[in-house]
């Protein structure tokens, strides 16, 4: 983004976008692609076209633009009309994560005595999230790398706010698990 | 205690809650060294560099959104 660009604020791009204006649409999108498009890769299983998710994003903010309302922050609305785009090729499973937590807890090395350190590395973390299932890298791209609240990663996850802290605990541990499991070799 | 751990690591547990987990804590090298390790992992997520917009994507989508 450009320092012009960042004088403009999102409700203006979006207020203009829906009086027609081409040229805020297109600061829009530049503005966000890169944040849409991570999102898509980390919620969308890995062969869904992420240029189509983020395509059909974008028209839909474009259609929509008259009906945003100023107090929901830009991208939270852009990361649900993303996940509402991934949700119609593929509907999501609605089945309740039924493992038990201390069940989670001890593979992230609960109660193993301290043994073995993990490799908090770049590399070995960026692997290790890419290994989770998209439902624990959405809520950790939502919650630990947008920066988003509790009520904003509901709003475009469609969970309560008491489902998102559930899940993004749970997506936390897994990732733990999985650094430990990379680190020893599992 | 398990359940609770994110929620002390963002600090979102009321006063009373949080009090609580700290006196576990304090006595519970199991527990501790988890919120350690958890807080470690979440620490170096956050730190990732943002992956950018591959160029041919950006592309492919200025056509899209014109076509």
């Amino acid at each position: 983004m450009t320092a012009d660009d960042a004088r403009v604020s999102d409700e203006t791009l979006i207020a203009r976008t829906a009086a027609g204006d081409p040229t805020a649409f297109d600061r829009l999108v530049r503005r966000h692609q890169a944040a849409v498009y991570r999102f898509a890769r980390a919620a969308a299983p890995a062969d869904d076209d992420a240029v189509e998710i983020l395509r059909e994003t974008f028209l839909a903010a474009r259609r929509a633009a008259s009906r945003h309302r100023d107090e929901t922050s830009a991208r939270p609305w852009l990361l649900a009309l993303a996940r509402q785009a991934i949700d119609r090729r593929r509907p999501r499973s609605r089945e309740a994560d039924l493992t038990p937590l201390r069940e989670l807890a001890r593979a992230a090395g609960w109660q193993s005595g301290g043994e073995g350190a993990i490799d908090e590395s770049g590399p070995a973390v960026e692997a290790a999230f890419a290994a989770l299932p998209p439902e624990d890298r959405e809520i950790l791209t939502l919650c630990d790398r947008e920066y988003f609240t509790v009520d904003e990663a509901a709003r475009v996850t469609g969970l309560s706010d008491a489902a998102v802290r559930t899940r993004l605990h749970r997506a936390r541990l897994r990732l733990l698990a999985r650094l430990r499991e990379d680190a020893h070799g599992g | 205690m398990l359940a609770d751990l994110s929620e002390h690591l963002d600090g979102r547990l009321g006063f009373d809650r949080a009090e609580r987990i700290d006196e576990h804590l304090a006595g519970c090298a199991e527990c501790g060294r988890l919120l350690g390790e958890v807080t470690a992992a979440v620490r170096a997520l956050r730190q990732l560099p943002d992956e950018p917009l591959p160029p041919d994507v950006a592309e492919r989508l200025a056509e899209a959104l014109l076509g």
